[in-house]
């Protein structure tokens, strides 16, 4: 069968996961971080053919996608910034930061930014609390204290695409 | 080249110590490889353990060490490993790196700066317990752990460290790691197992234990990333290693301090240490403003006049991660809780109604409070509430989730009672 979402390099990681786990559900998972890391997000189609391939319940597979929090549904988004609400972040003014980063790029929690560069997203601590208010551009992590101004912040987000 | 420049950006987050142990090569923000982890003394408990010492002995002596659980529950390490000894093998070791409770970021450093003694820990303890294999359970958003936990295994292996025969010995053990994916809850240990066999993390009931019956339903030892960290040093030190710290909380601790302080940072420190001398350690409080209240321990409430408890696992000590997060006189306890209420409403797996539910009670009315919109009766519930979410939880998530507001509610009245009258000034 042929897939849309399911390319060959998405196909070999699969292959090398079903290898090191035993149990075929233990590689839905690191799959959808797979499909994840390729489309930024994971498409409706992707769960399908995921289900298909390994022959495990679509349900149980949505149900994985809805019970973790860093996965999402088709937003199509290019990059994605989460920005920790917790206390420590808190205490450290993460809202300063956060209404900077929606000022700059366009984007709102929860919404793309027009030109789909941007999605915003707030979470729970982050394991960066040392570095409040501390957020996260793909897998990348940053110090929020050390955002003063706005030029600070820009040369932050012109490294990504 | 270096691990470090293939993976994602990772910035300079403080450390301090003065004592060495855990982060004795995890001071500067690098990550430390098997060539200097071995120069400097590196791999060689593990080769003391295979070649002089039997699993056995290694088990008497973390027993003898007092060591308790780094994860949260205090509970000894060495207790849960005679328990999961007393069933039949194939034994598994988990390592929970899962680390996602509000305040703690201590697990991370060594990860991704000494793996290797996180490693060398693991494959000790997977002798002592007769184990053949090892998960690292990371969670999602630590793709650079990731990253240099793979980087680090296969360096391992290759030179003999893992694999089949290690070090020439019969003993054969893999370490394998599995990313989670956003869930504060699979850092509970029987969630972990779930989300480990690829499952929604809902936690089991229990017994059985992990320790009769854990992952794929054989005994399995699940311990935390800086309890696995101080085996190798245990086995080094031998009895020395009650030399370190007070009677009963032998070994080096992390304290991972945020907040209002100037310091904020992971510290390394003997549980002798009082949460006030751990917040000079991070420099005191910021601005020169007094101390409010401190999040420590499992997000229990600490006032100003409790600095002097001891940061150990004794009843009156902190008695959970080390975690550490300091209020000054200008942030409001109501506004605090309603982060921390909101985050357990938000990670509550909602197996369990009074917990599903109880904790998104707690959370309203904690922002009513906030609003000046809650009245005496929304606060009698909060106290009900208090007392019966953990009264009726199968896991600590449920236990835990109203400490703050339970804490709050006898330490801190006078704040509650200015949000019925309007008159705090941070929210009015
Ligand atoms: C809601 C919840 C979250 C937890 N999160 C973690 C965690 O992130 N890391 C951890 O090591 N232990 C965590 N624990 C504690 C574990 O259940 C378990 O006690 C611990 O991994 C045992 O390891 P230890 O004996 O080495 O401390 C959590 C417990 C609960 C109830
Ligand atoms: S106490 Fe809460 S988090 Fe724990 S199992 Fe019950 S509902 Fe889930
Ligand atoms: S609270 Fe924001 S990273 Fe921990």
């Amino acid at each position: 069968m042929r897939y849309r979402f399911l390319n060959s390099e998405i196909i070999k990681k699969i292959q090398f996961y079903r290898e090191r786990f035993p149990l075929k559900e233990q590689v839905i998972i690191p799959a959808l971080h797979e499909i994840q890391n390729l489309y930024r997000d994971i498409p409706e189609g992707a769960v399908e053919e995921l289900s298909d391939y390994l022959s495990v319940p679509l349900s149980d597979i949505e149900g994985i996608v809805s019970f973790y929090d860093m996965f999402r549904h088709r937003k199509n988004a290019k990059n994605h910034i989460r920005i920790c609400r917790n206390l420590p972040c808190h205490l450290s003014g993460y809202k300063n930061l956060l209404d900077m980063i929606k000022e700059k790029t366009g984007a709102n929690i929860g919404k793309n930014s027009p030109d789909k560069k941007w999605y915003i997203e707030l979470v729970e601590c982050i394991g960066s609390c040392g570095i409040a208010p501390a957020f996260l551009i793909n897998d990348d992590l940053y110090d929020g204290s050390k955002i003063k101004s706005e030029e600070d912040l820009e040369k932050i987000l012109s490294r990504y695409e | 080249m270096s691990i470090r420049d293939k993976i994602p950006n990772l910035p300079e987050i403080h450390v301090e110590s003065n004592l060495n142990l855990l982060l004795r090569r995890a001071k500067e923000n690098r990550t430390v490889d098997i060539e200097e982890y071995e120069t400097t003394g590196g791999y060689s408990a593990l080769k003391k353990a295979l070649k002089k010492l039997t699993p056995e002995d290694i088990v008497v002596l973390v027993e003898e060490s007092t060591l308790r659980g780094r994860g949260g529950a205090g509970f000894p390490t060495g207790r849960k490993w005679r328990f999961a000894l007393m069933n039949p093998p194939p034994r598994y070791l988990v390592c929970n790196a899962d680390e996602s409770e509000p305040g703690t970021f201590k697990d991370r450093i060594i990860i991704e700066r000494d793996p290797h003694l996180l490693l060398e820990g693991m494959i000790i303890a997977g002798y002592a317990l007769g184990a053949e294999e090892g998960y690292i359970y990371i969670r999602g958003e630590y793709q650079a752990g990731y990253l240099i936990l793979e980087n680090a295994i296969k360096e391992a292996k290759e030179r003999g460290y893992l694999g089949k025969n290690i070090m020439g010995t019969d003993f054969s053990f893999d370490i394998k790691v599995y990313r989670g994916a956003g869930a504060y809850i699979c850092g509970e240990e029987t969630a972990l197992l779930e989300s480990l066999e690829g499952k929604r993390g809902h936690p089991r009931l229990r017994p059985p234990y992990p320790a009769q019956s854990g992952l794929y339903g054989k005994p399995t030892v699940v311990n935390n990333v800086e309890t696995l960290s101080n085996i190798p040093i245990i086995v080094t030190y031998e009895a020395y290693f009650m030399n370190i710290g007070p009677s009963g909380f032998y070994g080096p601790k992390l304290f991972p301090v945020s907040g209002k302080v100037k310091k904020p940072g992971v510290y390394e420190a003997t549980m002798d240490i009082t949460l006030g001398e751990l917040i000079e350690m991070a420099g005191g409080v910021k601005n020169g403003k007094k101390i409010k209240a401190v999040f420590a321990g499992a997000l229990g409430i600490h006032s100003a006049e409790e600095l002097d408890m001891p940061m150990d696992y004794s009843p009156k000590g902190f008695g959970g991660t080390g975690t550490t997060i300091v209020l000054d006189e200008d942030d409001c306890i109501v506004d605090a809780l309603v982060v921390i209420t909101n985050f357990f409403h938000h990670e509550s797996c909602g197996k369990c109604t009074p917990c599903r539910i109880g904790t998104y009670e707690q959370y309203n009315i904690l922002k009513k409070l906030k609003e000046g919109r809650a009245t005496e009766k929304d606060v009698q519930y909060l106290k009900h509430l208090s007392q019966n979410i953990p009264a009726n939880s199968i896991c600590g998530l449920g236990l835990s989730a109203p400490n703050a507001v339970a804490d709050a509610l006898r330490k801190f009245p006078e704040e509650i009672q200015a949000h019925l009258d309007r008159t705090c000034k941070v929210c009015f």
